[in-house]
């Protein structure tokens, strides 16, 4: 690891204002889970390392009106913990446990779980993120199968996205001198177009303080395919949400995890659940729905099948729920 | 079946190695190597990227090791009394951990009706089987 200057301000103001605006020279420190073992592997060499753990206010989980409001420091141990979030967000609940490790649980935060950096095992190595004739043509069998044209082929690694996206959360960014400034969590997750950048709406300079999440009363659940029942990074995950009136499903989303750069709105398998109940046929409909358009690389076209099956649970999940 | 998901329920390994000195010790080599036997039927690769030769998954998080949930109930079984113990001390090391591979590879293909002839068994590997045959049950 290269030596850094570190710095732990008191208060989100003196934090971003400790930030540079060029991605690298400066990171944000909330648990350190993914930081520190990307520093330790030199894959970032930050000259500054900014400690979020004494801003007391981007802590905690608060119920506001229409919505609940997660601090981006907040462990996913206490997302997990939490009543409101048990009672609103099954999905949030089912995908944090799937984290499994009680060491990510501790010490892992929302907001770093999900800006955490992609898995690609070529980026990993220290071959880039965007070396996609490598991918190509190498070993791409947990890349992506969705939104690949360009050169950004790895999968976006986190699992709460996914949900943060079906829920129409909204992320609530601050910035220097104190200003804020909110996105949706659907435009807030981006394929980046160089190494210069970044997987998300952030800026170099900005910090995600809070997650706003409404509880409109969709009923919703997460579903994920792993290989191993102990730790593991999932092969794809899907999250459903929906509203249901008399049985009938109306204003359906249904975002896949782990299959595109960013987390995947699939249009038509969200509307293939709108207008039915949910059962057997209709989930596995959208199950179907859910792979259209999908373009797999040499060595994943197995996710699809996967694709079909977490679509499908997620939604008669979500329709139990 | 409709994720090509191995897991397992439960392993039995009966095991003569002749003359047992400490039935305990014996036995807890054989636990071992079903854990060693499930580990490289289901999980165990490495993974080389083509063009420049580099593991693409020297770590703990691609180079999967079943972890306690996936090795399901394991029972073992060692032949004792006449016949056995007039052999003499038979060697334990290796015997218990070449069987599980053809053994839980005979069990996926009893399972799905179709043999996938590679191991590690994974989802890719068992559903692109199952797709040969002729569609996913």
């Amino acid at each position: 690891m290269k030596s850094f200057e570190y710095a732990a301000p008191k208060s989100l103001d003196e934090a971003t204002g400790l930030l540079g605006d060029k991605w690298g020279d400066t990171e944000v420190l909330a648990g350190g889970t993914d930081l520190i073992t990307c520093m330790k592997q030199q894959i970032v060499a930050p000259k500054r390392v900014v400690s979020l753990k004494n801003v007391a206010d981007l802590k905690g989980i608060k119920a506001e009106g229409k919505s609940i409001r997660i601090g981006a420091t907040t462990t996913l141990g206490d997302l997990i913990a939490n009543s409101s979030i048990q009672e609103h967000f099954p999905a949030l609940i089912t995908a944090a446990k799937s984290l499994h490790s009680p060491q990510v649980l501790t010490l892992g935060t929302v907001g770093g779980e999900v800006l955490q950096r992609p898995r690609c095992w070529y980026y990993r190595n220290g071959l880039g993120l965007y070396n996609d004739s490598q991918v190509r043509g190498g070993d791409n069998r947990y890349h992506a199968i969705f939104g690949n044209d360009g050169k950004a082929l790895f999968v976006h690694p986190s699992s709460l996205a996914p949900i943060f996206v079906a829920l129409g959360a909204t992320m609530i960014i601050a910035g220097a001198k104190g200003k804020k400034r909110n996105v949706a969590a659907a435009k807030f997750f981006q394929t980046p177009k160089s190494d210069a950048d970044r997987e998300s709406a952030l800026k170099p300079n900005e910090i995600l303080a809070e997650i706003e999440v409404p509880t409109s009363g969709l009923k919703n659940a997460a579903y994920e395919i792993r290989h191993r029942q102990v730790i593991d990074w999932p092969y794809v995950t899907a999250a459903v949400a929906f509203a249901a009136k008399n049985g009938a499903v109306s204003d359906a989303r249904v975002v896949l995890g782990h299959v595109a750069p960013i987390p995947w709105l699939s249009q038509a398998a969200s509307k293939a659940l709108n207008g039915a109940a949910i059962s057997e046929t209709t989930a596995a409909r959208a199950g179907d729905a859910a792979t259209q358009g999908a373009k797999p690389l040499s060595k994943n076209e197995y996710k699809l099948q996967l694709v079909r099956v977490a679509v499908k649970r997620a939604a008669l999940a979500a329709g139990a729920a | 079946m409709e994720t090509g998901i191995v897991t397992m329920n439960e392993m039995v390994a009966v095991q003569d190695c002749g003359l047992i000195i400490d039935l305990k010790t014996a036995e807890s080599q054989v636990f071992g190597a079903l854990i060693m036997g499930i580990t490289y039927s289901l999980f165990e690769e490495c993974v080389y990227d083509p063009k420049t030769g580099i593991m693409l998954n020297a770590d703990m998080e691609f180079y999967r090791l079943a972890g306690l949930k996936d090795v399901g109930q394991l029972k073992v079984h060692m032949m004792t009394g006449n016949g056995y113990e007039e052999r003499g001390v038979v060697g334990l090391g290796e015997p218990p951990v070449i069987s599980p591979g053809a053994a839980i590879a005979n069990a996926v293909a009893n399972a799905c009706g179709v043999r996938v002839p590679y191991l590690p068994l994974t989802p890719d590997r068992v559903l692109t089987a199952l797709q040969q045959k002729g569609g996913i049950a």
